[in-house]
């Protein structure tokens, strides 16, 4: 079977919402730009008498309006940094949200990361994150195996109409590429307890209370900054548990990359495969998927020499969660930092929101008056080609991923793991299948 | 530039008084619809229409695209099984379970999953086809490889498929098995953390599901490729209880009673109840003649895997090293395992049913319905 850093690879955490900084960074400049342009072409294209956001616009997109008078003046944006501090705000409201309604710390992990994987593609502009935070909590109880009734849920975050709530779980879902699951470093954190614990000379109580500090460290720290766009699961349990007990971290790092190779093959320095242990800054996603098998991979996996790739990854993840340590919830509740920080934020967000769909509710009823003027029964011509008899037989397994490549950039280059051609005979060798 | 996950996102294109514009997101939307381009329906059902697809530039490339309907009885929102669904088959790709291909939205909310294309039906029709249909111990040891191998990738990704019967084995034109349907899968639960006791089709359903229990693992689905394996070889399924009450007696009277000697804490479990008549577990011996086909190996291992304790029952991947895969006769090569044709329409059907429902339960005979589902608290 496959390591766990190639299974990793296979993961949508991986594929799809994993980037290097200068990635993601780039990722929000052109969500920010583009929320601008189409902000500004709906506002330019609104009768300024009418606050009917869904009038039907009568002059194309940037033309100004001929009769001059009536074209608004276009109000200042929010700027990525801008966006990038409120979208943090917002996630310490979420956390504090599915605090108030007890939720387990995996369902307010899972809602806090999808929701800032729908903000890195969406702009806070476009669609309101105040309501958005509710609607990943919702959905976060979902992905994580939870199916709350909505009125009940509601009720909890003082909303008493359900389409509050369910008007942006589709869009929630689409934002998120249909990706729903999020892999949370806690598991691994119990795993390195039980590790640690069988050592002879480490102290329980020690070990106690390192995990409780590391705990509390993955309940926030991670969850509000950009630690799970660029480490693997392992990597931020480490960093957190590297601030709460370094010795500890440290200990456990050296016990796992112990293997010493044998002379012979000891180049794997820069195979994927210790790419992918050491999953820097910079995950490469170009790296094809690899077979993990014998002894010989041993030592690209847990060798000594990949170890201080791992420090160097755990040591990045460790400065980025220092920033923000579960002490700093109260600076986000501080109503001296919300006065001159946040406030003046929230205030020119009032003034830049999207006309047409800042309103989720308004937007979804706009939506649903849309697809009836379309099609008054269903949505069936949504794909309809030349219906054509189809030749033959023919799996799907041929698709072409290629072109999953071209649409969503090289984030998911997914050649490597068709289910092969050609290994058929080795299929039936083995037991456990042809390498995927 | 780096890409975005949507590709680079646009400015908004002119409005032309009718459409709502689109942003960077639903333009990824768009491009993934029109990579497809949808034919017939093939299946109708209360979970979901299958219809046939093929890819727009290539239109020999056949997939199913199955569109989620949105369901009268849960105003939850997006339902359960189509969130499951979609959470687990975007992760899983293995050769042995169905691939998700791709999902877009079309119209307000409408899910569609864009599946592979598996025209020749399922391993029940090839079970059932007593007549037309001959297979003997070699194809049994390739569909139960192809079986086994899926359920051992669920379970080394923790994921729980809980709804494994022969119609959710679909029939690739290669002959491959892939294992469909995953409306009922579920994370691995931490230790502690109490999971519905009510899934699995019920003539699949293991003892200690039948007896409530809310704490499992991956056992619960080897039961089920057992009463998979065992209807492979005889050619009906082996204990159609129709009440669960009557499977529990079922599973005493051919396997033996759970008893705190074979099973210990299983009297502690919230529903054990069991005929007063104990009957000892059978030997292996005692399966011989029934299932002896496959060989005192392929016996060996199909009692192995009908362990009343699920904490005894040999595990997936232990089952692939048992040494029957190894012995003769070796499996058939898939492309020449027996097949029928007319397959499509029972993909339709076996993609659009309800979970954990058999075909009767589902059907018009609808005294017999499904219990609900506990889905637990939003905790």
């Amino acid at each position: 079977m496959a390591a766990e850093d190639a299974r990793y690879r296979q993961s949508s955490q991986y594929l799809l919402w994993s980037f290097s900084p200068s990635q993601l960074a780039s990722i929000r400049e052109n969500t920010n730009a583009a929320a601008r342009s189409a902000i500004a072409a709906r506002l330019s294209s609104l009768p300024a008498s009418s606050s009917n956001t869904l009038s039907a616009p009568t002059s194309s997109a940037n033309t100004p309006d001929p009769e001059g008078s009536s074209t608004p003046a276009l109000p200042e944006f929010l700027t990525p940094a801008e966006e990038a501090l409120l979208v943090t705000f917002y996630t310490s409201e979420l956390l504090r949200a599915g605090d108030h309604a007890n939720m387990s710390d995996e369902i307010k992990a899972t809602a806090a990361a999808i929701f800032r994987r729908f903000y890195v593609v969406n702009s806070i502009m476009t669609y309101p994150p105040q309501e958005m935070l509710i609607v990943a909590l919702f959905f976060g109880c979902k992905a994580e195996g939870h199916f709350p009734s909505i009125s009940e849920f509601g009720k909890t975050f003082g909303k008493e109409n359900p389409d509050d709530i369910l008007a942006g779980e589709f869009l929630l879902c689409q934002g998120l590429r249909f990706a729903l699951e999020v892999r949370n470093p806690f598991r691994a954190l119990k795993g390195a307890v039980m590790e640690l614990g069988l050592l002879p000379d480490i102290e329980a109580s020690r070990l106690a209370a390192a995990e409780r500090r590391a705990r509390e460290i993955l309940r926030f720290s991670p969850l509000i900054t950009d630690a799970y766009f660029h480490y693997t699961p392992s990597q931020i349990m480490l960093a957190a548990l590297s601030l709460a007990d370094r010795g500890l971290a440290e200990r456990l790092i050296q016990e796992t990359f112990h293997y010493v190779a044998p002379a012979s093959n000891n180049s794997g320095a820069d195979t994927p495969m210790s790419d992918a242990a050491t999953t820097t800054t910079a995950p490469s996603k170009r790296a094809p998927a690899t077979r993990v098998g014998g002894e010989e991979d041993k030592a690209t996996i847990i060798g000594s020499h990949v170890r201080d790739k791992v420090l160097g990854a755990i040591e990045a993840c460790r400065d980025m969660l220092a920033k923000e340590l579960p002490e700093r919830r109260e600076h986000w509740t501080n109503k001296t930092v919300y006065k001159a920080q946040l406030q003046p934020l929230r205030k020119k967000l009032n003034k830049c929101r999207d006309p047409e769909r800042s309103n989720l509710v308004g937007l979804q009823r706009a939506r649903r008056q849309q697809a009836a003027r379309k099609d008054d029964s269903d949505d069936e011509d949504d794909l309809d080609g030349q219906a054509r008899g189809g030749g033959g037989g023919g799996g799907g397994g041929g698709t072409t991923l290629e072109e999953d490549g071209a649409v969503f950039g090289d984030a998911a280059n997914l050649k490597g793991h068709k289910g092969g051609g050609g290994q058929v005979k080795k299929g039936l060798e083995d037991p456990f299948g042809p390498p995927l | 530039m780096a890409g975005s996950p949507f590709g680079a996102p646009t400015a908004a294109p002119a409005p032309d008084g009718q459409q709502l514009d689109l942003d960077g997101p639903e333009q990824w939307n768009e491009t993934v619809k029109r990579k497809y381009v949808k034919e017939k329906k093939i299946g109708e059902g209360t979970y979901a229409n299958v219809y046939r697809g093929h890819m727009r530039h290539d239109p020999s490339t056949l997939v199913a695209i199955k569109k989620i309907k949105h369901q009268d009885d849960y105003r939850d929102g997006m339902p359960p099984a189509a969130v499951r669904e979609m959470k687990y088959l975007q992760e899983l790709r293995h050769p042995n379970i169905i691939r998700l291909l791709d999902t877009f939205g079309t119209g307000v909310d409408t899910l569609n999953f864009v599946l592979e294309y598996l025209p020749l039906g399922d391993l029940e029709m090839l079970i059932r086809d007593v007549h037309r249909v001959r297979y003997g111990v070699a194809d049994i040891k390739a569909w139960m490889g192809m079986l086994t191998r899926a359920v051992w990738f669920c379970h080394s990704n923790y994921v729980l498929h809980r709804d494994i019967k022969p119609n959710n084995l679909l029939i690739a034109a290669d002959g491959e098995v892939k294992l469909a349907d995953f409306g009922l899968a579920q994370s691995f639960a931490d230790p502690g953390r109490r999971m519905t006791a009510n899934v699995i089709t019920r003539w699949y359903r293991p003892p200690e599901l039948l007896f409530g229990a809310r704490h499992y693992g991956g056992a619960v689905d080897v039961w089920s490729v057992a009463m998979v394996f065992a209807e492979l070889i005889i050619r009906t399924p082996f204990l159609p209880g129709d009440s669960e009450f009557e499977q529990i007696a079922l599973i005493c009277k051919h396997i033996g009673t759970p008893t705190e000697e074979n099973w210990p804490g299983v009297t502690q479990l919230r529903d054990y109840t069991v005929p007063s008549e104990v009957v000892p577990v059978w030997g292996k011996e005692a399966y011989m003649g029934r299932f002896g086909a496959v060989g005192a190996d392929g016996v060996d291992l199909l009692v192995k895997t009908l362990a009343l304790n699920p904490a005894k029952r040999i595990t997936a991947h232990e089952m692939l090293q048992h040494r029957w895969w190894r012995a003769d006769p070796k499996p058939t090569p898939k492309e020449d395992l027996p097949r029928k044709s007319g397959g499509e329409e029972k993909m339709g059907a076996d993609l659009k049913r309800k979970n954990g429902l058999l075909d009767e339960e589902n059907g018009t005979r609808g005294a017999k319905v499904a219990r609900k589902l506990d889905f637990g608290q939003a905790k």
